[in-house]
Parts: structure tokens; sequence; C-alpha cells
């Protein structure tokens, strides 16, 4: 498929990068009127994106032809939820002091354009790697979302985000070189850069060594963006540097990019691999005799996904600062979702598809995890770490005051402050998977996915893991509604942000309203999880009517 | 299979020789002199360096230089385009597909720019 006739898929992209440009000029403007049009513009950008996903054409001729309007829509949805959440960030510092006539508008010195402008470019690189079907498009789609935040962690604090910037810049850079290599030898070893070339490849000539060595490194690589182990040491500092609204982008928009990008590499070779008896007798892995990946990709990810979900949920109970709780319960979910991944699409209906799980867990997680950092952001303590590492003093009461950090910041919320409370309360009972709420609509269907494809003891171990984890989320649902205010912390004001709390309140709202539509929400996944039979695909997997859209 | 990568170990011979080669003839047939004021110079047969190396400059000559970069590597893509533009065959579809890419690719150069003259580098005072 040409470059021409691909147009058509990205009319969203496009139109979030025409915002991007937009915002850049608009936010540099020494009008405060004009400025403060940054965030309306990106907002109406991604009205526009998701708008532009639904209408536009709803089959692609992809190994997973459904999954572009369903991926663009929950990223534009969450990223509201995030653009809410990102009001004054940046530059409310500098604002302050112009609206007190202590300083003039300085274009150099202010972030607000670039900050906005690459929030939005970030979201543009999510959409463009559902759109990916050829490995170079979804390189610069997975760097286009990650670069972007590099720079947004920097500058969204002062102190110890430049830490956390330079930190996740270079495991960014390594983790890029590893999927790009691992992309090389996919080249190297179909002569192919194109997602459905290699798919045939495969299909006809079977993996050979070095696809196959390209297919691991890719995975290794692209578990950078979604914080999974061994590529996960990054995500507690840097979630703890940056500004609490940047920890939340980072905990959906890379790994959502990373998620979509994964399940492109494990559809090349497809999910139809079993043990077959060769011609000489010695059993070997081979295409349409199962119902698993290429066993060495599917042994990779079971390690992967094990270590993730533990090493996540064991290393968050000894944490103190929300953040880092939060940072490793985002590793956790990363190891639950690549169940789903493992697993893959055993039937037709929503509960047997693992992909259809991840991208109905994805939404889930986005909006639940937005919900416990806002309450994060939207409170704040005066006094604070940040004044003495601070690299700039300017005697400000705007610089002496920090966000809520600790566990014991969030006692007794929901007296001092109900609505941040309760949204704590709801979204961490969500996170931990809690019956009637979003979270445990999310799981289970990974679970019964696993199951289908006959993962069991990996079942046992995503069990297993989802009971450490009540251990913490426990404490943050405990520390709001059960303690008494600390008397040693200073109170918790709220900042001057309205936008803030709204976000916080539609994630905490969502997280209950949103399981009424689960059913609807459940069928558009199913949806966007299907995959077209490989050619050597045994009966019972995936939709047979893809056959005339796989070959092209 | 080996065969085909005679060239690159051909390449490699013929540096590694004229690299060495150099050296020994400078060596054989060079006048040896002992060394001067001006043979010790950093050009010996260039300008004459003036002041330290570590000199301060401006800092606006860094947003310069990163702009002037930018666009430079801009402008550098439209070479091979104007090249292969050419070559297209006259009246055919693809021309007007041809024109609009670089169209849109202009358009981000302007983008880039408004964005420079908006933040403020082209001004000197």
């Amino acid at each position: 498929m040409s470059i021409i006739e691909k147009v058509q898929y990205i009319w969203p992209e496009i139109a979030m990068f025409i915002a991007t440009c937009v915002v850049m000029v608009l936010g540099l403007s020494p009008s405060l009127a004009i400025r403060r049009l940054c965030s309306p513009v990106c907002g109406a950008a991604l009205v526009i994106a998701g708008l532009l996903a639904v209408m536009g054409p709803d089959t692609a001729p992809a190994a997973l032809p459904h999954l572009m309007p369903y991926a663009k829509v929950i990223v534009a949805g969450v990223g509201l939820l995030l653009l809410l959440l990102l009001a004054g960030t940046v530059d409310r510092e500098e604002e302050s002091l112009i609206a007190t006539g202590r300083a003039r508008f300085n274009p150099l010195r202010t972030n607000r354009a670039e900050f906005y402008a690459f929030f939005l470019f970030s979201l543009t690189g999510v959409m463009l790697c559902a759109s990916a079907s050829d490995l170079i498009w979804l390189f610069l789609a997975l760097e286009l979302t990650s670069l972007p935040t590099y720079i947004m962690v920097t500058v969204s604090t002062r102190g110890r985000s430049h830490e956390a910037g330079v930190k996740y810049f270079f495991l960014g850079a390594l983790g890029a070189a590893t999927f790009l290599y691992g992309f090389a030898m996919l080249y190297g070893g179909t002569g192919t850069t194109d997602l459905s070339g290699i798919r045939q490849h495969f299909a006809e000539h079977g993996i050979n060594s070095i696809a196959m060595l390209g297919l691991l490194l890719s995975v290794l690589g692209i578990g950078f963006k979604i914080a999974a182990v061994p590529m996960h040491f990054y995500t507690p500092d840097v979630y703890e540097g940056a500004a609490a609204p940047v920890s939340a982008f980072l905990a959906f928009v890379p790994k959502t990019a990373g998620f979509l990008a994964i399940m492109l590499i494990a559809s090349l070779p497809g999910w139809g691999y079993g043990p077959v008896a060769g011609a000489d007798g010695v059993i070997r892995d081979g295409l349409g005799a199962g119902a698993s990946l290429p066993e060495a990709l599917r042994l990779t990810l079971w390690v992967m996904a094990a270590l993730t979900m533990t090493v996540g949920n064991v290393l968050a109970l000894w944490q103190n600062s929300v953040k880092r709780i939060l940072a490793y319960s985002s590793i956790a979910h990363s190891g639950y979702m690549l169940v789903g991944i493992i697993a893959g699409p055993v039937g037709e209906r929503f509960i047997d598809n693992g992909l259809a799980a991840v991208l109905f867990y994805l939404l889930a997680y986005g909006v639940m995890n937005v919900g416990t950092f806002a309450v994060l952001a939207c409170l704040e303590k005066s006094g604070g770490a940040a004044l003495q590492s601070g690299a700039r003093s300017t005697g400000l009461e705007t610089g002496a005051t920090t966000e809520i950090e600790t566990v014991d910041d969030l006692r007794g919320l929901c007296r001092t402050h109900p609505a941040m409370g309760w949204t704590m309360v709801l979204c961490s009972l969500s996170l931990l998977g809690f019956p009637p709420l979003l979270g445990f609509m999310g799981k289970f269907p990974l679970f019964t996915a696993g199951i289908a494809a006959g993962e069991i003891p990996l079942v046992i171990v995503l069990g297993i893991n989802s009971a450490i984890a009540a251990f913490y989320y426990l404490r943050l649902v405990a520390a709001p509604l059960l303690e008494d205010p600390s008397p040693a912390s200073p109170p918790a004001t709220p900042t001057p942000f309205p936008a803030r709390p709204m976000a916080a309140l539609l994630s905490a709202a969502s997280v209950l309203i949103l399981v009424g539509f689960a059913g609807v929400l459940m069928k558009q996944s199913a949806k966007a999880g299907e995959t077209v039979v490989s050619p050597g695909h045994t009966a019972g997997r995936g939709a047979s009517d893809g056959v005339a859209a796989w070959n092209p | 299979m080996l065969a085909t990568y005679l060239p690159v170990l051909l390449i490699l011979l013929m540096t590694i020789t004229f690299a060495t080669a150099n050296l020994v003839i400078t060596r054989l047939l060079g006048p040896s002199r002992a060394g001067g004021s001006v043979k010790s110079m950093t050009y010996e047969s260039g300008m004459n360096p003036v002041g330290t190396a570590r000199k301060r400059f401006n800092v606006r000559f860094y947003l310069i230089a990163v702009v002037f970069l930018v666009f430079d590597v801009e402008i550098i893509f439209l070479y091979p385009w104007a090249t292969t533009f050419a070559n297209l065959e006259p009246g055919s579809q693809d021309s007007a597909i041809w024109l609009g890419r670089i169209m849109f690719f202009l358009a981000t150069t302007v983008v880039a720019y408004l964005y420079g003259w908006r933040k403020g580098v082209f001004k000197f005072d």
C-alpha cells in the first residue's frame, strides 16, 4: 500500500499535527488571552481527531484490521483527561510574575507553547503507532511518542525533574537502540520492512534465526516503553522526579504506544504455532500446529510478564512516596497486560481474546491512573524538598509549595478534601481490581483469555500478584478514608487550577460510569482485537472473513 | 558469497596502504629540520592564531547556529526532490502528489520560521 492510499487512515494524526503547529505559535504571544488558547486548541484537536477516527475507514488491510478507530479514540479520550490535568504545570511561576507586574513576558523563557505542542506530538505518535504498516513507520511513531516526553519531564518542575529527564532520556535511547536493532534484524531475516510482507514471509518460509532474534530484540526494546522488566529501572525515579500531571502522562501514553507496537510485532508470526513432528521425527515449532506464539517469543514474553508483575508489586510494598507506589504499580499493570498479549486472540468472543482484553485494559488503566495522579496534582503543601534543591530562588509564594507526596499526606483526605479523598479511594480500588469498578472489568478478561489460551501457570502468577497488590492499594484507600489527618505534616491546600480537580472528578466518575457502558466498550475492543487468519492457521482463531483483506 | 565482499577488502587494503605510504614517504623524502617558532604553530602555513581558544562567545550565536542548522538541513532535502521531480513523466498523475509532498514539507519549514520569529530568535538588541 502506497503512502498516498495510507493517507485516508491518518486524518486524525494530520489534524493533530496541524493543531500542534498552531499551538506552537499561539503559546508565544505576548497577550495572555492568546497564550491561554493553547489548551482549548489542544482539546479541540483531540475531539476532532477522535471524531475523524470514528468517521474514518473502519477496516484496514493489516493484521489487526479494526484496531485504528478504537485505539485512536481511547488515546483522544484519555488525552482530554490528561490535558485538563496538565493545566499550569510549566509556566505557573512565570505567569504569576507577569500577572503581578514583576516581570515582562519573555518568549525565550516561557515553555508553554513547547509543552502543549509536545503533548500533542506525543499523542500523535501513539495514533501513528496504531496506523503503522511498516517497521520504519513503527519506529518513527514510537520515537515521536517518546522524544517529546523526555523534554516534558525535564521542564515539568524545578530541581529533581532534570535528573529524571536525563535518566529517562539515556535509558530511552538504550531501549530505542535495542528495538531498532531488532527491526534491522527482522528486515535482514525477511528482506522487507513491510509488516504484511514480513507476515507473508513467515507464513511461507517459517521464521529463520535472524528474524527470531529480531522479534525478541524488538519486544525487549519496546519493553522500555511499557516499563517491563528488564527495562523498568527508570520508572520510579522518573515518575517521582516529574510533576504529577506529567507522571500520569508517562504512565499512559508511552505504555499505550508500546502495547500497540508489541501487538503489531507479535502479530507478525501470529498466534498459530505449536509443536509439530517433522519428516525426520524431530519435534519443532510449526505454524498452524497450535495456538500460541512461536515458542522462543512466547517464553520471552512469559518470563517478562511474570517478572514484571512480581517485581512491580513486591517493590511497591516498600515505598512510602505515593508516586513511587504508582510507578511500581504501573510496572505491575504492564505485566498484567502482557498476559493478554501472550494469550492472543484465542476465540472471537471478548473473554477469549487476549488482545481485546489488553485494549480494554489500556482504556481502564488510563482512566483510573489519571485519577490517582490527579489527586497528587490537585493538592500541595507549603515547604518541602523542592525549595532546597530548586535551581532558581525567586522568593515567591508559588515556589514555596510542593505537591503532596507521601502516604502520610493522604491521611484523612476524605474529611479535609472529600472530592480528592474519594477520588483516591475509588481509583485505587479500581487499580486493585475491586469487583464492581472499571479495573475489575478490565482485569477479568485477562484471566479468562489466559485460561482459554491454556496459560494456567501464568494466570496463577497473575492471581497471586493481584493479591499482593491489595496490600499497597489498600494503604492508599485506608489513608484517606480511615485515618486522621497527620498532625506532623502541614495541611494540604488545593492548587489554583480548576481544571485539575475536574480531571480528577471526571476520572473518578468514569471509573463508576464506564462500568455501565462496559458492554459497548467490550464489544468495540473485541472488534479492535480481531486478527485476520494467517494462511497456515487452523479454524477457530480469528475472523474467517479476514482472508480477503489479508492478501492484498 | 564471500567474493561479494572482495571490493570491501580492496577498499580496506587501499586505505591502509594509502595511510602508511603517506607517513613513510614523508619521512623518507621530506627535509627534516629542527622545530622553529613557525613550524610549531597550529596552522603552519595558515593565518596566525590570535588569543586563546577558550574565548567566550555571545550566547545568542547558539540560537543562530541551531536555527541555521535546522533550515540548512531542510533546504538540503530540496535537492534530491528537485532532481527526481525533473525526471517525472510530463503530465503524469504523480507530479501533483510530488508537488503536494514538498509543499507540505515547506509548510512545516514556514511553521518553524514562525516559531523562531515569535520566540525572538531573530531579535538583535
